[in-house]
């Protein structure tokens, strides 16, 4: 048996690991019955292509021109371009204080 | 779920992970899409966290693209999110954040905001980033309070956050306090196989304002208790605990501190429940003393039965009250002869333990912590 190896669960992840019925056309992955989605691509391969089986996804794809024109009203608004290159210098890679505190990737902004 | 979702949680935080973030939005979350049947997760991913997961009427969606300078990565998160919460304009009633990055696309969306401020970047920041200025810092500030005056509600987990976020224009009566929960550790929960004999423990990061510097030095104080050894399980890698094991070594003491890394809550659970102590020892930072943080080891050590000693400060104050050994902050010596009290007062320990265990099993559960949370949402949808 070929197990499903769809990526599943909240808070702790694991794979799927029920029976795969199919491969994903994009990726490869095997897959379970009820993880092909509509396109029959795996979930991730559906998303990244706006095509998720599912009908708000379905009404984000009609409305894409709708979707640019936010991006672009709140890229507007301005909050960010009140950062000019002096602000942002200082959160370069090499900026931060302890590069071992940092090494994650992680930021760790908010960690208690 | 057929017209899209009602609500968003928002973070600009990886989850899952081993941070105590991770436990905190794990709970507010579910308690969200439980009311709102499901909705949407904008988080961050990488480290081979799927971009996309569907789970029953949850979708969580994570940003993964490599952005290098933070600020531009933040910048790079909330025009993401903008997108991920367009689709779902019509029908979003309440978008739940932990910070300006994601606050500003939900406020974008005409969805009542939940602001809940764990602590703030404008505070937080030049811990990690040094070379921020001022006047850089301001900026973050003002956009601070946007968010805050913005929001429908503020949730704060600790009083002394509450009166950060008010200076920074959260109107009084919209601030709400959520107090960090924690499960008490299962009944029997077994020894790890690896545990030492007698053990102190730390559970967390390890940023300098945790102080495991202060508590390695503490317990080179404490060398003549040759049957017991220092456990610390880093809720981040082993390369970030490098400068701190080079502590260790300097002191002499490497050989009786074990550490682990990023393991599963479930295992930390364990080592917490069958240590002799649990050492909190967070300094004096501004980071601590304005800001604020509601220590989630400190509740988990409570959960697990476990003595707590911790820093005198307001913020610890509030959590542990009188059921755990307080001791001022930054100070080795000082800190080593609480431990040393304590570890002579075996009976007195455990009693205090179970005493914290109850103090949570009474009111501070994560179910508490939910159900106060539900409280807020209840206020906000009434609006
Ligand atoms: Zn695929
Ligand atoms: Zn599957």
């Amino acid at each position: 048996m070929t197990p499903c190896t769809v990526t599943t669960g909240f808070f702790t992840l694991g794979k799927c690991g029920v029976m795969a019925v199919a491969g994903c056309p994009a990726c490869g992955r095997p897959l379970c019955a009820s993880h092909i989605t509509e396109s029959g691509l795996c979930p991730e391969c559906a998303a990244a292509r706006n095509q998720v089986g599912h009908p708000a996804a379905a009404a984000a794809y009609r409305r894409r021109a709708h979707r640019h024109r936010t991006a672009a009203q709140y890229q507007d608004a301005g909050w960010y371009a009140g950062f000019d290159s002096y602000d942002r210098a200082a959160f370069d890679p090499g900026a931060g204080a302890q590069q071992d505190y940092l090494d994650d990737g992680n930021d760790a902004l908010v960690d208690s | 779920m057929a017209d899209g979702h009602r609500a968003a949680y928002l973070a600009f935080d990886r989850f899952p992970s081993s941070k105590g973030s991770a436990v905190h939005i794990r709970h507010m979350a579910a308690e969200l899409f439980d009311r709102y049947d499901g909705g949407l997760l904008c988080v961050l991913g990488g480290g081979g966290l799927p971009a996309y997961q569907r789970e029953g009427n949850v979708e969580i969606v994570r940003f993964d693209a490599v952005v290098p300078n933070l600020l531009d990565r933040a910048e790079a998160f909330s025009a993401w999110a903008a997108e991920q919460l367009a689709p779902h304009r019509d029908s979003l009633e309440l978008c739940h954040v932990r910070d300006p990055w994601g606050a500003l696309p939900a406020l974008d969306t005409g969805a009542r905001l939940v602001y809940e401020a764990n602590g703030l970047p404008s505070i937080e920041l030049p811990y990690a980033w040094p070379l921020a200025a001022p006047t850089t810092l301001g900026k973050i500030r003002e956009l601070e309070r946007h968010c805050l005056t913005e929001a429908a509600a503020v949730v704060v987990p600790s009083y002394v956050i509450r009166r950060a976020v008010i200076d920074r224009g959260a109107a009084p009566d919209s601030v709400h306090l959520v107090p960090n929960g924690a499960d008490p550790a299962p009944a029997g929960v077994p020894r790890p196989e690896a545990a030492p004999g007698r053990y102190l423990i730390y559970v967390g990061a390890l940023q300098p304002w945790q102080g495991v510097d202060v508590l390695l030095r503490a317990f080179a104080r404490l060398a003549d208790l040759t049957d017991l050894s220092l456990v610390v399980c880093s809720s981040v890698s082993a390369n970030r605990a490098r400068p701190l094991r080079r502590l260790a070594e300097r002191l002499e003491i490497a050989d009786r501190v074990r550490w682990h890394h990023m393991l599963p809550h479930a295992q930390v659970a364990a080592w917490l429940t069958h240590a002799e102590l649990s050492v909190a020892p967070l300094t004096a930072t501004p980071r601590n003393l304005e800001q604020g943080c509601s220590p989630i080891k400190v509740w988990e050590s409570m959960a697990a039965g476990t003595a707590v000693v911790a820093s005198d400060l307001p913020v610890i104050r509030e959590v542990l009250g009188d059921l755990g050994r307080l001791v001022p902050p930054d100070r080795p010596a000082e800190l080593a002869r609480a431990i040393r009290v304590m570890l002579e007062y075996p009976d007195a320990c455990r009693d205090l333990g179970r005493r914290a265990r109850r103090h949570i099993e009474d009111g501070f559960t994560w179910h508490h912590a939910r159900n106060r949370l539900a409280a807020v949402y209840e206020t906000v949808a009434g609006h």
